[in-house]
């Protein structure tokens, strides 16, 4: 605390005018009734189901942030075993001739087209002849 | 003599600092939820906080409602409140802002509902003698933050740091609103002071 005072003497007139404008309420009833006033408010906040909600944000949050980081990782546990299997189901598989690789539809496709471009058809033995000698 | 003086500087310390302890145990037990606590906090600390906020709105009313307000705020933030920091500055920083608020609050509704009418700031109807109505004029002269710094400072007893800190000013700038309110005052108050 400041010795500087608004006047030298503490006891100046002027100074016990402000102590008396300023003066709390004397008694102790007032500032019981006051403390029940104010109990009576935070009675109502806690009472308050925004209260109840504060209560519960934080660990819902923590909770959400867990469930979202094992989520995560179980994904990218999922997504690894998945690559890992399809990889060695590759390597494991035995190897497969050239000519079954190929689609049959698609090679059936082609010969049409051939066929139809040199104008026969499949019943005729010549245009078979052709063919075969092409 | 000197002994005694130690004996009892050590006991004053003695109760000082099992004060605090018990402070700091009604904290965390109002931090865990016990209203009693909390209640015991309110019952310790109120008379203080009406000070300040007394200091800084314009009447005993807005005061009390102030006093209410703050320490609903600081029910309500008291879980980020650390117990090893002094409550008490804490708890008079959330009254001075709680203050501070209605003081704006009821500037932009006088603005709007009354704009011709001059606020009567300080009720007494016990006043009667002619330094007191004097006094009551000369501190409506001086701006809000000037009679808040008088206050606080001349008859509340806090320091210019602990005001700084309260209003959210820098301490010299609380130091300077001293030096002018009593100036002010001074110059004021002079014939009165001068007819006693």
């Amino acid at each position: 605390m400041s010795d500087i005072r608004l006047f030298p003497n503490d006891d100046d007139e002027v100074v016990r005018g402000l102590r008396s404008l300023y003066a709390a309420p004397a008694g102790d009833s007032y500032w019981n009734e006051l403390e029940s006033r104010i109990m009576a408010r935070v009675a109502d906040v806690e009472l308050g189901w925004w209260t109840e909600l504060d209560r519960w944000a934080r660990p819902a949050m923590a909770a959400a942030a867990v469930l979202l980081f094992a989520a995560g990782a179980a994904m990218f546990r999922a997504h690894q075993a998945e690559g890992d299997m399809a990889v060695e189901n590759m390597l494991s598989s035995p190897a497969v001739p050239v000519s079954t690789a190929i689609r049959p539809a698609l090679q059936d496709d082609r010969d049409a087209r051939i066929r139809y471009l040199f104008g026969c058809s499949t019943q005729e033995p010549s245009c078979s002849a052709q063919s075969s000698k092409r | 003599m000197a002994a005694a003086t130690a004996i009892e500087l050590s006991d004053g310390m003695t109760a000082s600092s099992d004060a605090k302890a018990d402070e700091r145990a009604l904290v965390i037990a109002a931090q865990r939820g016990s209203s009693e606590a909390f209640a015991s906090l309110v019952r310790l600390h109120q008379r203080r906080a009406y000070a300040v906020c007394r200091a800084i709105v314009l009447t005993h009313e807005d005061a009390e409602d102030a006093v209410q307000e703050g320490f609903l705020h600081a029910f309500k933030a008291l879980d980020r409140f650390l117990p090893d920091q002094p409550f008490g500055a804490w708890l008079f920083r959330i009254m001075a802002n709680a203050s501070l608020d209605l003081v704006r609050r009821r500037k932009v509704r006088d603005a709007d509902e009354l704009p011709e009418t001059i606020p009567m700031p300080f009720r007494d109807p016990g006043e009667s003698d002619e330094l007191r109505r004097r006094l009551n004029m000369a501190l409506t002269k001086l701006t809000d933050r000037q009679r808040s710094v008088i206050v606080l400072h001349d008859v509340e007893g806090f320091t210019h740091g602990e005001i700084g800190e309260m209003l959210g000013i820098p301490e010299g700038t609380a130091r300077s609103d001293l030096h002018h309110a009593r100036a002010a005052l001074r110059r004021m108050l002079k014939d009165v002071r001068s007819d006693l």
